[in-house]
């Protein structure tokens, strides 16, 4: 890659960093995200209150599973709409006057995902500090390799919000896609968890046919699912298994690589102009 | 600087652009005229591969164009007909901003001085998105001139400026050509093409009508020319003379005015006035007048196509 297409990635990136640093949604998703948290915490508080014990390895691991996950929810959304958005305000075509490409457009978005990350990432740290210091539930030194691994996971929920941007023409368009792709995957899920709860004498052969069907769509999809990566993550990070949490980043980077290069390859085909000209 | 060769563009069954040959000249201030829909605009997102083309090439700098070529489109300066800004920005961010993606050096002392060049220099703190239509059709120039670019494409530019803003772009172009940039701009507008242009192409329904000098055009669509002339004083005579000749179409006299409609395949001014001269007239003035760029450009779009085509062939 060379210095220009580094500095029209970096660039563009700024630019939009800026833009979400300064206005107010990302500080909403942090806020509810910690408020959230902060409910639980005082779940666990109350309950040790009541109980005299909490029997958990790492108190703090659940909240702040729950607090990535709001974040990279408000993330993905903010992936989803960019990019349809740029269309939908014509700047894209501005930017592609000059020396931005499709690789590095795609690239800056992703960039700037990243970037809003760790900048929540310091938020959530600063919480979690403070709420163990306060509280008195054990801050597990694993709690800085969970958040490095949400980095990975979060970079797949970017990518995947990204990809979906790509493949429609207005903001609208892209966030109903992106909530019936994510619904469809979740009630894939859910029915299919609940199904395969249930004992299969109690179920008809229509159900159980059902239930043999999900489990061979629920297998394939889950890998196209970015939240599959995060729910896996976290609980990797959370027992303290190096094998999986290892093969979790890994996995999450090549799913970052595979939503990227499909989201070059599909901006590239269908052009960055809404409509044509003359 | 620009060449395309049989460039088309498709969309189903409609053909936008069909068989594009267009060369411009380095250093030129090219015309890209048409009526709505002739397919301009769509031509020039293809040299800036922003349309990709379904048949032909493009050349841009010498060097043939595959696919999008990000080096190359950061050495041209590109102004649309609308201006398009990120409503959250001042002047000075958006210009900030584009400065850094072409890496201009200086861009702060750059931005100030194109801005005073076109006025805005006490709105650079504002948000462009407030701005006029001609304001922002303003700093879409600066932007465009940001970098230096050695090519600048212009597609409508004066489009929605007063006409002190016109006049002030039209400055703007003929400075910058005069420091080296060609220019290539596409209008419909006739007199601001008529004012600054060395050469026009022009087209009608994606296809090439004429690309040539203006007054070539003209005179390529005009068989005939009047001149004008004014006499000394009114003798009789002078019309049989001058009707004897070959590429005079006929002659009219008026008290001591001629008028002479004279073939346009070359210059016949100094033979009529030699042909005067011999009988013992005293021509005092002489007119041509021919057909106007404005005129030509209808005749060309609207009325004589089939003309146009036997004259090329």
């Amino acid at each position: 890659m060379d210095a220009l297409k580094l500095n029209t990635i970096w660039v563009l990136a700024k630019r939009e960093l800026r833009s979400t640093v300064y206005g107010v949604g990302i500080y909403l998703a942090i806020l509810i995200s910690l408020i959230i948290s902060s409910v639980i915490l005082q779940n666990y508080l109350r309950a040790v209150s009541r109980d005299r014990m909490l029997i958990t390895a790492s108190p703090l691991s659940y909240p702040l599973f729950i607090a990535t996950t709001i974040c990279a929810i408000y993330l993905a959304l903010a992936s989803v709409t960019s990019i349809a958005r740029d269309k939908d305000m014509q700047t894209l075509e501005v930017l592609f006057y000059g020396p931005v490409d499709h690789t590095s457009y795609i690239l800056s978005k992703y960039l700037k995902g990243l970037l809003s990350y760790i900048f929540i990432i310091l938020f959530l740290a600063v919480y979690f500090a403070v709420a163990s210091i306060t509280s008195n539930l054990g801050l597990s030194v694993k709690l800085p390799g969970v958040l490095l691994l949400s980095l990975f996971l979060t970079s797949c929920v970017i990518t995947f919000g990204i990809f979906v941007s790509t493949l429609t023409e207005s903001v609208r368009a892209s966030i109903l896609l992106f909530i019936g792709i994510v619904g469809g995957l979740i009630a894939i899920h859910v029915t299919h968890g609940m199904l395969i709860k249930m004992e299969e004498a109690n179920l008809s052969p229509p159900l159980i046919y059902l239930r043999n069907t999900l489990s061979i769509i629920n297998a394939g999809v889950k890998w196209a699912s970015p939240f599959y990566y995060l729910t896996e993550g976290m609980e990797a990070a959370s027992i303290g298994s190096v094998a999986k949490y290892t093969l979790s980043a890994v996995s999450s980077i090549i799913y970052s690589i595979i939503a990227l290069v499909l989201s070059i390859l599909v901006i590239t085909k269908k052009g960055v102009k809404k409509t044509a000209g003359e | 600087m620009i060449k395309t060769v049989n460039l088309g563009k498709e969309y189903g069954d409609f053909r936008a652009v069909r068989d594009l040959s267009i060369n411009l000249r380095e250093g030129e201030i090219y015309g890209f005229l048409g009526p709505n829909g002739a397919g301009k605009t769509t031509t020039i997102l293809m040299i800036l591969s922003i349309l990709r083309p379904t048949m032909g090439h493009i050349y841009l700098f010498g060097e043939q164009l595959n696919g999008s070529r990000a080096e190359i489109r950061s050495r041209i300066g590109v102004v649309s007909e609308k201006q398009y800004f990120y409503p959250e920005m001042t002047m000075r961010e958006y210009l900030d901003f584009f400065g850094e993606l072409y890496q201009v050096r200086n861009r702060r002392q750059r931005i100030g001085e194109l801005a005073e060049r076109v006025e805005l220099a006490n709105v650079l703190d504002k948000r462009v998105g407030a701005f006029s239509r001609g304001m922002q059709q303003k700093v879409g120039f600066v932007r465009a001139l940001l970098h230096e670019p050695e090519l600048l494409i212009l597609d409508e530019p004066v489009s929605g400026l007063d006409p002190m803003g016109i006049r002030q772009v039209r400055g703007l172009i003929e400075e910058e050509n005069k420091r080296g940039k060609t220019v290539f701009i596409s209008s419909h507008l006739l007199s601001e093409i008529e004012k600054l242009c060395d050469r026009v192409a022009i087209m009608n329904n994606g296809r090439l009508l004429a690309e040539d000098r203006m007054e070539n055009l003209v005179r390529r669509l005009t068989e005939e020319s009047e001149l004008d002339i004014e006499l000394a004083e009114g003798k009789p005579g002078a019309i049989d003379e001058l009707e004897g000749l070959d590429f005079i179409n006929g002659v009219s006299i008026d008290g001591k005015f001629l008028r002479v409609k004279v073939k346009t395949d070359q210059d016949y001014r100094l033979d009529v006035v030699q042909t005067l001269i011999s009988q013992g007239h005293v021509p005092v003035g002489i007119q041509v007048r021919s057909m106007s760029f404005e005129e030509a450009f209808v005749t060309i779009t609207k009325e004589n196509i089939s003309l146009l085509a036997k004259v090329d062939s």
